[in-house]
């Protein structure tokens, strides 16, 4: 209900917060831009979220995994799966922007008011537990990119950090989602670093038939399906886009741009992400699979001596970058989800002082994670391998309770979920839950060697 | 010395106008924003949903699984170390 209604029905006006100010600052330009049909201004002002959640999990070690998935199997299978889990990811997302906008809260306070305090810490649990592990990834994937330029991991940690009080020092979303989103424009360096390998242009389009399929075990097919999955949706996405579209002010009028934000980010994602695969994939005929991702500068290295210096700086270049976004989006969805279910302010548009909770959580979780990566002989490289994985099997769970979310009819009215997304939704999430569960089960009877691997 | 008897009328009357401009913007600011977008009224939590007792121990099973087969990840991921 609009304010205008309110006054007219004769309610109270609620007290305005400095966060209300913010926000309601950035919503006049929407209303202006809306007012005076001016398209592309609002599309401007609308976008940010989608675009940040997707180019976000095109982070470091995605890319590392698009890389060596080209590196060991070529394109086949990997160019048409690429754009098939996006899409998958944009039913996800999509369902979390529109609750966003309809409720204005996030998911994790969502879950844990409407459904109860366990489910709620349990979704935070798991997103913690999910993003501590990625961003140690995030941090190590930067150190791989700054090992080309012969920097150490100290240079990564003091980059990283200061990037998130950097974003963090304006007090405002809309900063932060503009600088955050500069950055993400570099996340097209993947793009440039697959041009520069000179690709077969045919081979690419050929592959869209799904073929070569990978060659190995089946585990190691499990273990390429759930680690590109976990590349391509993940718990922090989730709490990420929801609490975002909420904190930015979006509405159920904005619900159109939101999706269109969204299909940008899933299709420039898509893009990148197979620009990684190419790239990667040039190191085929050069016993690619030999190269250690995470280990020294990998990648970059080896693509010097194959496709130039060009090349390689590009790919370094773009792996600095795709760590440093994911260090901002993900930290930034550990600080809402600890504030919503501590029930803490929980805005980028309060200043450090009324939310102290979610500014101490933003900053503390990347320090966490940057303290683990300067800890000698620490299994950075295992951590890195297993963060998408992780990912992969907690996120049924998230799902669900996403999907009850965009049907509770009580909060999302005309917004609910119709029925061909519900069944979209399932269809993602027993995807997702089938690949996780057979690859942990699997990887779990072979370690205890009750099965031959 | 010349003394400007009107000039105390004079700031009292610019402080009012002040005054007014300032509402004027709040209620304009107001204006942009839902209702239930304000931080007062999101900070008011929504009321719990009655789950159905089949719906309760689908979500518990999922969460047992998932713990489960996290657990079995994690174990995996220590016995590689080694």
């Amino acid at each position: 209900m609009s304010t205008q209604a309110t006054a007219a029905t004769g309610l109270r006006e609620p007290q305005l917060t400095d966060e209300d100010r913010a926000r309601s600052h950035d919503r006049s330009r929407v209303h202006h831009a809306r007012k005076h049909k001016r398209r592309w201004h609002l599309m401007w002002l609308l976008v940010g979220p989608g675009i940040l959640a997707m180019l976000g999990e095109n982070d470091g070690p995605s890319m590392i995994a698009y890389a060596s998935d080209g590196a060991q199997y070529g394109l086949g299978f990997f160019v048409p799966f690429i754009p098939i889990l996006f899409a998958m990811a944009y039913v996800c997302q999509e369902m979390c922007m529109r609750v966003g906008a309809v409720t204005h809260r996030g998911y994790g306070e969502l879950v844990l008011q409407r459904y109860g305090r366990v489910w709620g810490w349990f979704g935070a649990g798991d997103l913690t537990l999910t993003n501590l592990v990625t961003l140690i990834a995030e941090f190590v994937a930067i150190r791989v990119g700054l090992a080309y330029f012969h920097l150490g991991s100290g240079v990564a940690v003091v980059l990283g950090l200061a990037l998130v009080v950097f974003t963090l020092s304006g007090g405002r979303y809309w900063r932060w989602e503009r600088i955050v989103l500069g950055l993400a424009a570099f996340n097209g360096l993947f793009l440039l670093a697959a041009i520069l390998v000179k690709p077969d242009v045919g081979s690419i389009a050929g592959s869209f038939d799904f073929t070569p399929f990978p060659g190995g075990g089946f585990n190691t097919l499990l273990l390429l399906l759930a680690s590109t999955i976990g590349a391509t949706v993940t718990p922090w996405m989730i709490f990420f886009q929801q609490s975002a579209s909420a904190d930015k002010g979006m509405t159920p009028s904005d619900v159109a741009h939101g999706r269109y934000d969204t299909a940008l980010g899933a299709v420039l994602a898509a893009i990148f992400g197979i620009g990684a695969l190419v790239a990667g994939a040039a190191l085929l005929p050069h016993h690619g699979s030999g190269i250690q991702g995470f280990a020294g500068a990998g990648f970059p290295e080896a693509l010097k001596h194959v496709a130039g210096g060009a090349a390689g700086t590009v790919f370094a270049l773009g792996l600095i970058e795709a760590g440093a976004v994911a260090i901002l989006t993900i930290s930034a969805s550990t600080a809402y989800a600890a504030g919503e279910c501590i029930g803490a302010s929980h805005s980028f548009n309060s200043s450090p002082r009324g939310a102290a909770v979610f500014y101490a959580a933003n900053i503390g979780v990347a320090l966490l994670a940057a303290v683990v990566i300067l800890i000698p002989g620490a299994p950075l490289l295992s951590i890195a391998l297993n963060a998408n994985v992780l990912a992969t099997v907690l996120l049924p769970v998230s799902l669900v309770l996403m999907v009850m979310l965009a049907n509770d009819k009580g909060l999302m009215g005309p917004w609910a979920n119709k029925r061909s997304t519900n069944a979209i939704g399932i269809a993602v999430i027993a995807f997702v839950g089938i690949c996780g569960a057979a690859y942990g089960i699997d990887s779990f009877l072979q370690s205890v060697h009750l099965i031959g691997s | 010395m010349k003394v400007n008897a009107g000039a105390p009328a004079t700031d009292a009357a610019i402080a009012e106008q002040d005054l007014q401009a300032q509402e004027r913007a709040e209620d304009q600011l107001i204006m942009h924003l839902e209702r239930d977008q304000f931080v007062a009224e999101t900070s008011r939590a929504v009321p719990r949903a009655a789950l159905s007792t089949r719906t309760t121990a689908a979500l518990w099973a999922l969460r047992v699984f998932v713990v489960l087969v996290s657990l079995m990840v994690i174990y995996t991921f220590f016995e590689q170390l080694h």
